[in-house]
């Protein structure tokens, strides 16, 4: 489970950047907030979707709630561990996705994986079941020792994903992760996230591709701005714009965030 | 602990498999460098034992050859002397390179010998490397010529030859070759092992953090339950010792170069290879340590504040010429390790690192040196770590 509380984030800006934000904005005394009191909850079993535009701090949420960047008020606690005060035990029990594969060009997915899995403290014996499961799973084994740097963005995308749930994590976060991939790739990866949520583990994914919303969603946070727009179950959002397509309803919905 | 070797381990093998840095940290220290060193010595020696072989065109002008230096000129089988030419065709000979030197006799030169006053003498040639390397050919033979006439002179007189010198110089020279050879190329040594210390470093230390952020695995690293400090001190440990490793391998190079030289002199060569007896490696090897951890330190933090590879690469090559400038003062001569040197980071390395080669070490300002290196480097890797877990820094936009 992750549980939002309140949760503000302020980045210090550089003076070139004040300067920049005051030029444009004079009564702009100081830098606003990237994330700007959110709460939610995510269940486990269920996927979560923060759906905005770029720059509304989905990212930021995320990178919060996997202990990368820290509060500025509020509180984030994940399988009931805080993310400041419980950091690393946050960090075991969570698996991060993005659309970049984020993977060691000049490794092969073997080393990769067998690094990961030490980094998370697994059992040599553990480790390799695990990465038989997920290799065989997902077809790897043909390219498994190959440098990563040699393989194609669908073979990353797949040892990528072997990473981010080496460690079977009951949280698992994924950050935009079909930005600029292929629509097989992405198919795998959507697969991914609906296996997740087979396996009863926590899911929260962002994304502003409306067609992911409607094909994976069970609770849904709009945010703009940094602030929440809407927050609830998904079905319960499409019955209240029943009349309207989803994008014509997400802009509704920010639109009238604005303007309130 | 275990995790800090998990994050050197996999550090190492992807810094050894980058072809950039094992151009940097091995190739150029172990090879290109003692090949660069091994041919400019070759190509340098070959040049001065040509231009002291070559024949010389000597042109001589004297109206009445009746001096004995015209015999003396002749007889040097290496100088092929013309004659029959005048001043302007001497000059212009010189310039076009046809004549080498020119040796014009006054007219009133025999007079001015037989009257016991020096014998006025013009000499041209062009004053360039190779034109100073074969004048000390011809000075040899009016050393010679100025001999006998000194010799008949006071013969002639009936004195001592010994009147003419006022003192009787016995030159006692206490310094060993290891020190002569310590101080003129001393620096030299320095100056390479501080250079192959930092350009080891530089692309690890670039490639383990600004080239982390720019393929994206720094996120994935940092949601692994592993400190911030543990990955750091892991990716700190890899640059340190690429940097530690260019040196010894650099060592390593210039050794076997040196032994393999044929054409250096043996008492040069020896004792230079007396500068590497195992206590000085070790002496200086202790103080590169320290010195490669600030170096580590500093490039890894300023490869943490950078957003791309590029970046990166911009900041820190300016930063070259802050460790060649003081590096290149240590080879100058005269700059000798005191209590103010002892404290200037670099150039103390290299100073110290001279004393220790020439077998003359002050102990009480080697410990100065390592002291403040020992502080530097422990300043840098703290803020190091400090500087890793600064979001502002990590996740600079």
């Amino acid at each position: 489970m992750i549980e939002v509380n309140q949760l503000k984030k302020r980045f210090s800006l550089s003076r070139k950047q004040k300067k920049a934000l005051h030029s444009s904005s004079p009564d702009n005394t100081g830098p606003g907030y990237a994330v700007d009191g959110l709460s939610f909850t995510c269940q486990p079993g269920r996927i979560f979707t923060l759906l905005g535009p770029n720059g509304a701090g989905k990212t930021t949420t995320l990178r919060i709630i996997a202990t990368m960047l820290s509060p500025t008020e509020g509180r984030v606690a994940v399988a009931g561990y805080d993310t400041v005060r419980e950091s690393q035990q946050v960090r075991a029990r969570i698996g991060f996705l993005t659309g970049a594969t984020g993977l060691y060009g000049r490794l092969t997915p073997c080393e990769i994986i067998r690094y990961y899995g030490d980094l998370h403290g697994m059992k040599r014996s553990d480790l390799e079941a695990r990465q038989k499961n997920l290799f065989d799973l997902l077809d790897i084994w043909g390219f498994a020792d190959k440098r990563v740097d040699k393989l194609s963005t669908g073979m990353k995308q797949k040892v990528s994903i072997v990473r981010t749930i080496i460690h079977d994590p009951p949280v698992v976060v994924f950050d935009e992760p079909t930005t600029g991939l292929d629509v097989i790739t992405a198919r795998n990866i959507i697969e991914l996230i609906k296996n997740c949520k087979q396996q009863g583990k926590t899911v929260i994914f962002s994304t502003h591709i409306m067609g992911e919303v409607s094909l994976l969603a069970d609770d849904l946070a709009i945010i703009h701005q940094g602030r929440l727009c809407y927050n609830g179950d998904f079905e319960a959002f499409k019955k209240e714009h029943r009349n309207v397509s989803l994008e014509d309803a997400f802009i509704k919905t920010v639109t009238a965030e604005v303007n309130s | 602990m275990k995790k800090f070797w998990i994050v050197f381990k996999k550090e190492l093998i992807d810094t050894l498999r980058d072809r950039r840095t094992l151009l940097v940290m091995v190739l150029i220290p172990l090879i290109v460098f003692p090949l660069i060193f091994k041919i400019v010595t070759a190509i340098t020696t070959s040049h001065v034992k040509k231009t002291m072989e070559k024949k010389l065109v000597v042109a001589y002008i004297e109206s009445r050859p009746a001096s004995g230096l015209f015999d003396l000129v002749r007889e040097e089988s290496l100088f092929d002397v013309q004659t029959g030419l005048n001043e302007e065709q001497i000059k212009n000979g010189i310039e076009t390179g046809e004549l080498d030197f020119g040796l014009v006799v006054s007219s009133g030169f025999v007079a001015e010998i037989e009257a016991n006053r020096p014998g006025p003498l013009k000499l041209y040639f062009k004053g360039s490397e190779e034109g100073e390397l074969a004048k000390k050919r011809i000075d040899k033979v009016l050393d010679k010529f100025e001999d006998q006439v000194l010799s008949e002179r006071f013969s002639r007189l009936n004195m001592d030859r010994s009147i003419a010198s006022g003192l009787d110089i016995t030159i006692q020279d206490v310094a060993s070759m290891q020190e002569k050879i310590g101080e003129k190329i001393g620096g030299f040594v320095p100056y390479l092992f501080i250079i192959f210390c930092f350009l080891g470093s530089m692309y690890p230390a670039i490639d383990l953090a600004a080239g982390e952020k720019e393929r994206g695995t720094i996120e994935t690293l940092l949601v692994t339950p592993v400190s911030r400090m543990t990955i750091v001190f892991g990716k700190f440990a890899v640059v340190f010792v690429a940097g530690m490793a260019s040196v010894i391998l650099g060592l390593v190079g210039l050794f076997f170069t040196l032994k393999n030289m044929g054409n250096l002199p043996i008492e040069f060569i020896s004792a230079f290879l007396k500068g590497f007896e195992p206590l000085t490696i070790v002496s200086v090897l202790m103080l590169l340590v320290p010195l490669s951890v600030f170096f580590a330190a500093v490039l890894l933090s300023i490869s943490i504040f950078a957003k791309s590879f590029k970046e990166a690469q911009n900041m820190i090559t300016p930063l070259n010429f802050v460790v060649i400038i003081p590096a290149m003062i240590g080879m100058l001569p005269g700059v000798k390790l005191d209590a103010l040197t002892a404290w200037i980071p670099v150039l103390n390395v290299s100073l110290a690192t001279k004393q220790l080669m020439m077998g003359d070490a002050d102990f009480t300002l080697l410990a100065v040196v390592y002291g403040s290196l020992v502080v530097l480097a422990v300043a840098g890797l703290f803020f190091c770590g400090y500087w890793f877990k600064k979001e502002s820094v990590l996740f600079r936009s």
